[in-house]
């Protein structure tokens, strides 16, 4: 008997149909054990209504043994061909068929190399986003840091865009070129006042 | 045994079942066990053949009846659930009933069938990657630009004030 270990019926299953078959097996073997005494019991009070018969019980018992082993041979072969019958019709799994829990299997054979193809792209792309995640957050660090930056600069062009209002409101209308020229005006005075302090000194 | 739609020529696992313990049970009263019977049991058949022959009759359909009515073959059935999963298999093998090729079978070696099992999750894993990474270089082109946008401004600005700073020399 070749021994397949019908695994996958278990799986299927839940037991393994040797075990299924073994345990009915069992069972009726043990009825039939059960039942003959009570046959050879039965002859033995038949034969009490017999009383000049000649067969001894001892006969009897032999008799219904060899019957029992004889019975037993026929059961056994009956059950036999029984259990072939049922091991490769019933509780079997033909060779074309897959359970449905297992069609992953199926639609994804990877091989051990395929699958760490598959690991390592995800690594890669693990650690592509993260290098995203990373200058995302340096550029908005920037986004801030010229916010700041900005206001400060506009500040100074208000600071500047308010001189020039306060000077139109005053009236005066090129306070820039008369700025200037006072600057230079006073650079002149304070050239003149040299030369009298000079020429005084020299007068002394 | 057997649900409904069953076609005869394919009666379907729990019919054959039931078919074949009944079969089994028939053949155990064949004239072959009789002549057993006789022939072991000579002297009382000889005495009393009528008496011989209905212990005999009497012996095998107690014995019939019992099997076939134990529970043991009920018990099987309903512990294992074995109608629900009879039925169940009929429909699976029916399915693939056009499908020539030996259909996969565990290898034995847990780490290799695990891996199958994993694969639609990190297939998942990785599309979902690539689909957030998108999404996020996408983000950062637009922060880029505010970002190059920025740097002209204050450029801009500085400049600006350059010349503002010259007209009040």
């Amino acid at each position: 008997m070749s021994v397949n270990p019908m695994a996958y019926e278990a799986q299927f299953f839940g037991f393994t149909p040797q075990t299924c078959m073994l345990r009915v097996y069992i069972a009726f073997q043990d009825y039939l054990f059960e039942i003959l005494p009570v046959v050879e019991t039965v002859i033995l009070k038949k034969l009490d209504g017999f009383p000049g018969c000649k067969i001894t019980p001892f006969q009897i018992h032999r008799c219904t043994e060899k019957f029992l082993l004889l019975m037993k041979e026929q059961f056994d072969k009956l059950f036999s061909k029984m259990e072939e019958v049922v091991l490769q019709l019933v509780l079997n799994i033909p060779k074309n068929v897959l359970l449905p829990e297992d069609k992953v299997h199926e639609q994804y054979p990877y091989s051990k190399e395929q699958f760490q193809v598959l690991q390592d792209e995800i690594q890669q792309l693990q650690q592509q986003y993260k290098a995203e995640v990373s200058a995302g957050q340096a550029l908005r660090a920037e986004l801030e840091e010229q916010k700041a930056v900005q206001a400060e600069l506009e500040k100074i062009l208000q600071w500047f865009d308010g001189l020039e209002n306060i000077c139109r409101e005053h009236g005066i209308s090129n306070f820039k070129e008369s700025f200037a020229f006072l600057t230079q005006k006073a650079k002149k005075l304070q050239g003149v006042l040299k030369a009298v302090e000079k020429k005084s000194k020299k007068m002394k | 045994g057997g649900g409904g739609g069953v076609d005869p020529a394919n009666p379907g696992r729990a019919k054959m079942f039931d078919t074949a313990v009944s079969s089994f049970l028939e053949r155990l009263d064949s004239p072959g066990s009789y002549q057993h019977f006789v022939s072991c049991l000579r002297c009382f058949h000889e005495l009393q053949p009528a008496v011989a022959r209905s212990i005999y009759e009497q012996f095998m359909s107690q014995l019939q009846t019992y099997l076939k009515g134990k529970n043991e073959i009920e018990e099987v059935k309903s512990e294992g659930n074995l109608e629900a999963l009879f039925s169940k298999l009929d429909a699976i093998v029916e399915e693939a009933k056009d499908r020539e090729e030996p259909a996969w079978r565990p290898s034995g070696v847990p780490e290799e069938d695990a891996r199958s099992a994993l694969v639609p999750f990190l297939l998942k894993h990785r599309s979902y990657l690539h689909r957030i990474l998108k999404e996020k270089e996408e983000e950062n082109r637009k922060v880029a630009e505010a970002v190059l946008a920025g740097r002209e401004k204050i450029a801009e600005l500085q400049q600006l004030i350059r010349l503002r700073r010259e007209a009040w020399q």
